[in-house]
């Protein structure tokens, strides 16, 4: 195959792509999954998932470093899983990719089978993988990277076009910093993300369509249809509740947690050897081969036991550690109730932020991974009160066809049966907002808002004849503000001397279609209507990597001189 | 979007047009502030405009359903979504345009907030019919129930600033 090379960019390089560019072509659907990959493309009639040479839908979302030419998923395969897993491999990159080493989902990731370091001091962890007995350190981006330039290359190959513009499916739970480095690493690929869409959103595009199909077959009147879409991979678990109508789906609203099946394997591995950790501590080379065997006869156990009620695991790991044990689902449950609680959390407080009833939900949809253990059913319906899920949509396959829908509607493709009369109305999955009064966390856009939105609110002074204040914008549902992600900070200057509390600051938020963020403060004495100093436009996220560092130094540095109170005004 | 639009939500909410409507985000909770500050800053100018909510979502005010209201947004939203405007120098009009149906939407899909905002067109239109004076009425009882306790509030907690600007306020009303 004549395929032109094509390398993947410095991750130091900028981006600099406008997101207006003339649309040339369908964008393509992206399904990153933590464990999983899958490409569709609109195909003119239908949404068409595309196959690699070995004739499989989804790929397995791993970089194996072999001396000078990474290889991943797209175009290679094991003998046999365990050696995927002999410390030359990376895998995990969605739950790794815009964290820092204090996030506790970087810590549960120290016992991978590859290196993952931390220091706890709040800057990028150290990710490395061992080649011909070397760690060779690499960053979450730049695998991504790798393997979707394999997705890239098998598409080009497939289609016959180059391929550019793609939509790609994000979890609820990620905040706007992993969403640039999600970004970035499709960058550093060629490629140009047209739409990032949270999973469960691109499931309700594909609902909304059926629907929209079904309704004008049976000349139906088409009524509003409100469906509780449950997502759950190997890495997050995401819920959407969407009401739908004439192919328009309206995200009510969305709830997401870093929760999926990498920790139900995590906590079976532990309660077959409890001090794993230890055993694993020192990442030699036997303790990776070790580690490895123990994963993946776990993960073995996990996938029988969503069709069997028990399954007997019978692993040498060397060192004379050998487990031959017989596990029954109950117990798989039982070490795994906190995992399970937190899904029903989840649903409950998502159709709580949707004022919707549950009696009120017509269709539950269970799709991801997750979704072929039995308990995971089981709690989505028992809280839905439903007997069946949804029939109409492959679990596996959903979100990657919503994207591609979305890719073909985005990029301006009409189709003459009205197959792709279909818009999806989101709606902000964390709230964005400011530190203000003391050490709060003040909400600009509430979670769960429409967009595009735009908001403003009023701020004030909290010392006379202050002339400058910090704006720290952050982003998350936690109530103090460094219980969120920063986004970035500015400086307003020239603020007119006056008491405290008479200078009214503006602060306003805007989210445009193609989610960018910017945020707007401007000035205005009482009595005035024109700002007092030109107006700042700032666009987020600004900070990058050891961004945990920055509130704090601007704490050490600034502490409350510069600090802001939300404006009362009658 | 730049300064200049700012510039003009910056001076409307400077306004004090609605202190009804300001006075009621303080007794809600904080996240009802801010829907609402937005709100009121957009219901003046639409209002300011000679549109308002129905208009703007081409719905009967005397008797839309929420059937009506929420189709009509629906094929509304099909015509103006930034999503599906292909050209992009529209883009950031069609934006503006989704931003104002939604919060037509919000406000009309609501009952409680639908009910608000026919008192507060009714009073808009300077109190055509009997019915406005009795809304006003209930307006003005609503409002007197905040100030007692808004009072009692800022007594509790609020800076002095703050609570000196919402007397001068309620001075200017009575």
């Amino acid at each position: 195959m004549g395929e032109p090379a094509y390398t993947v960019a410095s991750d130091s390089e900028t981006t600099g792509e406008e997101k207006t560019l003339p649309l040339p072509e369908i964008a393509i659907g992206i399904d990153i999954g933590t464990s999983q990959c899958s490409v569709a493309v609109w195909n003119g009639s239908q949404v068409e998932l595309l196959k690699n040479k070995r004739n499989q839908k989804l790929m397995k979302s791993f970089v194996t470093f072999k001396d000078e030419s990474p290889s991943g998923g797209v175009t290679s395969q094991f003998s046999h899983e365990h050696e995927m897993l002999s410390g030359d491999t990376i895998f995990n990159m969605k739950r790794l990719i815009g964290r820092v080493d204090t996030d506790p989902v970087v810590h549960a990731s120290k016992n991978l089978p590859f290196l993952v370091q931390t220091l706890d001091i709040g800057v990028r962890p150290f990710i490395a993988a061992l080649v011909n007995n070397v760690w060779r350190s690499t960053t979450p981006e730049e695998v991504l990277a790798m393997f979707l330039v394999e997705l890239r290359l098998m598409t080009e190959s497939h289609l016959k076009r180059p391929i550019r513009n793609v939509v790609l499916t994000v979890p609820v739970s990620f905040s706007r910093f992993q969403l640039t480095r999600l970004e970035r690493a499709c960058a550093m690929a060629g490629l140009h993300v047209l739409r990032l869409m949270p999973e469960p959103t691109a499931v309700a595009l594909l609902y909304g369509q059926q629907q929209q199909k079904a309704s004008q077959e049976t000349m139906g009147s088409g009524s509003e249809k409100i469906a509780l879409i449950f997502n759950m991979g190997a890495g997050y678990c995401d819920v959407a509740v969407t009401a739908t109508a004439g192919g328009v789906s309206q995200i009510k609203a969305l709830a997401g947690n870093t929760i999926g099946g990498e920790d139900l394997l995590q906590n079976m591995m532990r309660h077959l050897i409890p001090d794993s950790e230890n055993i694993f501590k020192r990442h030699g080379v036997e303790e990776i081969k070790s580690m490895a065997l123990l994963r993946v006869a776990t993960q073995d156990a996990i996938h029988q036991l969503s069709t069997q009620t028990s399954v007997q695991v019978d692993v040498d790991l060397g060192d004379g550690v050998k487990i031959c044990k017989v596990v029954d689902r109950a117990e798989f449950e039982e070490v795994n109730k906190e995992v399970f609680e937190k899904c029903e959390s989840l649903i409950i407080q998502c159709l709580h932020d949707a004022k919707v009833d549950v009696e009120d939900v017509n269709d539950v949809i269970v799709v991801g991974g997750c979704s072929y253990i039995p308990r995971v059913k089981n709690l989505v319906s028992k809280i839905c009160k439903v007997t069946e899920v949804y029939k109409g949509i492959n679990p596996l396959e959903g979100a990657v066809c919503g994207a591609a829908m979305e890719g073909a509607v985005a990029s301006g493709i009409i189709d003459p049966f009205g197959n792709l009369d279909l818009l999806t109305i989101q709606a902000t999955p964390l709230a964005i907002g400011i530190r203000a009064d003391g050490n709060k966390f003040v909400p600009v856009i509430p979670r769960n808002t429409t967009m595009p939105a735009r908001k403003d609110l009023l701020f004030t002074t909290i010392h006379d004849n202050q002339t400058e204040a910090l704006i720290l914008v952050y982003e998350g549902e936690g109530k103090k503000a460094e219980e969120n992600h920063l986004l970035g900070y500015f400086k307003i200057m020239g603020i007119p001397t006056a008491p405290k509390g008479v200078p009214e600051i503006n602060v306003c938020m805007d989210i445009d279609a193609a989610n960018v963020l910017r945020v707007l403060a401007g000035v205005v004495m009482p009595g005035s209507r024109t700002p007092a100093v030109p107006v700042m436009e700032v666009r987020m996220p600004m900070v990058d990597d050891g961004h945990g560092w920055c509130a704090e130094a601007l704490n050490r540095t600034y502490g409350a001189t510069m600090d802001l109170v939300t404006l009362k005004k009658a | 979007m730049n300064a200049s639009s700012l510039t003009s939500s910056l001076s409307i909410s400077n306004s004090k047009q609605l202190p009804q409507l300001s006075s009621k985000q303080q007794r809600s909770c904080q996240v009802h502030f801010k829907t609402i500050s937005c709100r009121a800053t957009k219901l003046v100018e639409e209002t300011k405009n000679g549109s308002n909510f129905y208009k703007m979502l081409s719905v009967n005010p005397k008797n839309a359903t929420m059937e009506e209201i929420k189709r009509s947004y629906r094929s509304m939203a099909l015509q103006y979504h930034p999503d599906v405007c292909h050209d992009p120098s529209m883009k950031e009009e069609s934006t503006k345009i989704f931003v104002r149906l939604n919060a037509a939407y919000e406000t009309l899909s609501n009952p409680m907030l639908r009910e608000q905002y026919d008192s507060e067109l009714g009073l808009k239109n300077n109190m055509m019919n009997m019915n406005n004076i009795v809304n006003q009425e209930i307006w003005r009882s609503r409002w007197q129930e905040q100030v007692v306790e808004l009072k009692k509030r800022s007594s509790k907690r609020m800076g002095q600033k703050g609570s000196r600007m919402r007397t001068q306020n309620m001075k200017d009303r009575n």
